[in-house]
Formats: structure tokens, sequence, C-alpha cells
């Protein structure tokens, strides 16, 4: 014969509710053997873990440990505000720093007279916009040959170019028609007075140490 | 032991007056000494560790005094200290678990009783509090919770929803389901309760 097992399936939880039980319960002797024994596990259950002690000192060491994290807390205190600071002088100083020099390079665009763009071609009238970068180098010039052989535009600091820093722009209106060539001419060194037309003074600067960076040709028809 | 109901309360209303004084420290060191070691065997039986026991213990009374300035004074002093202690044994049991998992040391321990008895276990049967404590290191954290505050440390169910942020009658199902557990444990360790 199989024992009544309504105890644990109602009981317990009836019990737990605080409400009250049926007749049953108190006649099933099943039931209130069951009773019985989780009375006596509910009273045991009330005195385990007795030998788990704190240590001695636990007091003292969760002093120590609330005066240490108001410590580290005080430094945080101080130590967020002056983050935030440097960032925001980092913030603003950041642009103002000196940077790594860009390799020597020229950039030519043709500005025309009209609204239509049209390309490396050009027309009588229109602007010829240089722009450089000069690497970081000690001398820097911006020379533009009409047909290889005539310097229509030779500068290095002065109008019509601009030195802002490692840029170097300039500007030449396009009178006469033709294939202008720009080139960039950097070097540590002064750099060779020209003469010659185009081959001869890039190759006199080549000979003479000084990098040259030739810009697209801009035909004028 | 856990204190008398008539300490208990003379120590909540000086640890309040202290609050109200504005002295922190007094009041902490009035709860440590009603409720630290009571709250040390919960953490310990929650955790089942004595060194995590150690660490959640004193977190509990850091956190406390960090806190108490913001006690709101819903429950007492006595429930809000579980609260905090629950909720920090069973985020450490959860890195613990997930420490363990990381590096394989152990496999995650069964949520019902074990079947088959150990060694010690059986050598100590006659002792109910001893293998009742081995038997409770076999619940789900959250129930073995439920059964501790109801059954230990003697808690009302709406104490324990307070400290635990659950249902009455969830904690209630916790318990139902765990009683026969543990007496099942208890009787296949040779004790009947």
């Amino acid at each position: 014969m199989t024992a009544c097992d309504r105890f644990e399936r109602e009981a317990i939880l009836r019990l737990e509710q605080g409400r009250a039980l049926d007749e049953h319960f108190a006649t099933c002797p099943d039931c209130r053997q069951a009773a019985d024994a989780y009375q006596r596990l509910q009273a045991g259950l009330a005195s385990t873990g007795a030998a788990y002690q704190p240590r001695p000192d636990w007091q003292a060491r969760t002093w120590a440990a609330i005066a240490r994290r108001r410590k580290r807390r005080r430094w945080l205190r101080t130590l967020v505000p002056a983050a935030v600071g440097a960032c925001v002088v980092a913030l603003v100083l950041i642009p103002q720093l000196p940077r790594t020099p860009q390799e020597p390079g020229i950039e030519v665009k043709v500005l025309p007279a009209g609204s239509a763009w049209r390309g490396a071609e050009a027309g009588l009238g229109d602007r010829l916009l240089l722009r450089a970068q000069t690497g970081g180098a000690r001398h820097a010039e911006l020379r533009v040959y009409l047909n290889d052989s005539e310097l229509v535009l030779h500068c290095c600091c002065k109008p019509p170019c601009i030195r802002d820093h490692e840029t170097l722009r300039a500007a030449l209106d396009l009178s006469s028609r033709g294939t202008y060539q720009s080139l960039l001419l950097v070097s540590d060194d002064p750099l060779p007075t020209p003469v010659a037309g185009l081959d001869g003074d890039a190759g006199q600067a080549l000979a003479a140490g000084a990098r040259v960076e030739f810009g697209e040709t801009v035909r004028v028809r | 032991m856990n204190m008398p109901p008539g300490e208990s309360e003379a120590a909540e209303r000086q640890a309040l007056l202290a609050l109200d004084r504005g002295d922190r420290k007094a009041a902490l060191t009035l709860l440590m000494e009603s409720y630290g070691a009571a709250l040390y065997r919960y953490c310990r039986q929650l955790t089942a560790d004595d060194d995590l026991a150690q660490d959640v213990h004193q977190l509990t009374f850091v956190k406390a005094y960090e806190d108490l300035n913001r006690f709101a004074r819903r429950s007492s002093l006595r429930t809000w200290l579980y609260g905090i202690a629950r909720h920090r044994c069973l985020d450490a049991l959860k890195q613990k678990r997930r420490r363990e998992r990381r590096f394989e040391l152990v496999e995650e321990p069964p949520e019902q009783c074990d079947a088959t008895a150990d060694a010690e276990a059986q050598l100590t049967a006659r002792d109910l509090s001893r293998v009742l404590d081995k038997c409770l290191e076999r619940l789900a954290p959250q129930i073995r919770a439920a059964v501790l505050l109801r059954y230990r440390e003697g808690f009302s169910y709406p104490d324990m929803a307070r400290i635990c942020r659950e249902r009455s009658a969830t904690l209630q199902m916790r318990v139902r389901r765990a009683l026969p557990l543990l007496r099942r444990c208890l009787e296949e360790h040779g004790v009947s309760p």
C-alpha cells in the first residue's frame, strides 16, 4: 500500500502560506508522521551553521576597508575633474601641435573664367591655381613654364606665392595659348636660379640635390 | 544564534537614533555588533565558501556604511542588511561559477540533493545539523537563500520579499520545493528527521 503524500503535496505550502489544514491531516497517520518529520527538519534548520563564525578581527578589517575605499573615492573625486580638464586642454592644443610634414607634392586646378569646368583643358582668361606641400623643406619654389621654355611664374615666399607653414600657393592668369607645366622644387639647400628652360632647370635642380615634383600639364587652346 | 527579538529591536532603535544624529560610524558599529555574526553565518551558508563568505560579509558592511545615509526606513535595518548580503552573495557565486567554468575546475553544483551520499556525510549521519549543512549546500543558491531566511534567520515572508525583491508567493513555493528535497537528502545520508 502506498503511503499518503498529501502532506508534502499540499500541507507544506498551506502552512507556509499561513493557512489552516483540513481534517485529513489530523487523522491520516502518514500525514501526521510527515508533519512531525518536517517539524524536526525545520527545528534542525534553525540550528545549522552554528560552527561558522567570522574572523575575530573582522570589524577592524571592515573599518580598514571602509577607510581604503574612502581614500580611493577622494582620489577619484580629484582625478576625474583633472582628467576631464586634461582632455579639454588636449582637444584645444592638439590642432596646434606641430604635425609630421606631408610628402612634397603639387596640386593643379583651373578656375574657368566662365562657369564651365573643363578639367585639364583651359581657355584664355582662366586661372591656374597651384597648391603645394613643401614637406618641411627649408627652400621651396613654384615654377610654371609655358611650352617648356618660358618661365611665366617663379616664386617662393613672396607674391604671387603665399606660404603658410608647409603649404605654398600661387595663382596665374592664363593669358597665352600653349602648354603650362607647373613644378615644385624643394631642398634644404638654396635652389639654383632658373636659366635654361624646363628641362635644363629641372636637371640643374636635381643635380644640386633638390626634389622636383611635376604638376598636371594644362593646355590652353 | 540569532539575537533575541527584544535585543534586536533595541539595537535597531539605537542605530536609527545614531543615524538621526548623523553618526554613521556609531550606527554601523551597532549593526556590526548586533548582526555581524549571524550575517556571516548566512553568507557562509549561502556561498558555501569561507573566503567568499568573508569577502561578501565585509563588503556588505562596507556598502551598508556607504548607503546608511540613504536608508529609507521602509524596512528594519536587519532586513535591509540581509538584502545587501543576499545580493552580494548571489553576485559572488555567479562570478565564482563563471571562473570555474572558464578554468573547468569543477562542475556546476546540482540543484537537487545528490543521490550518492559521500563517505564523510555517512560518518556524521547522526549529526542532523552537520548533514543538513551539507544538504543545504546542494540546493540552488536562490532556493537555499529562501530556506535560510525562513528557517535559520526567522524572517516573515513579507520581509523575505523585501530582502529578495521577489513576491512572497514565489518564495513560499521555493521553500515548499526545498523541504522535501532536504528531507530526502537527510534520509539518503541515513538521518531520519
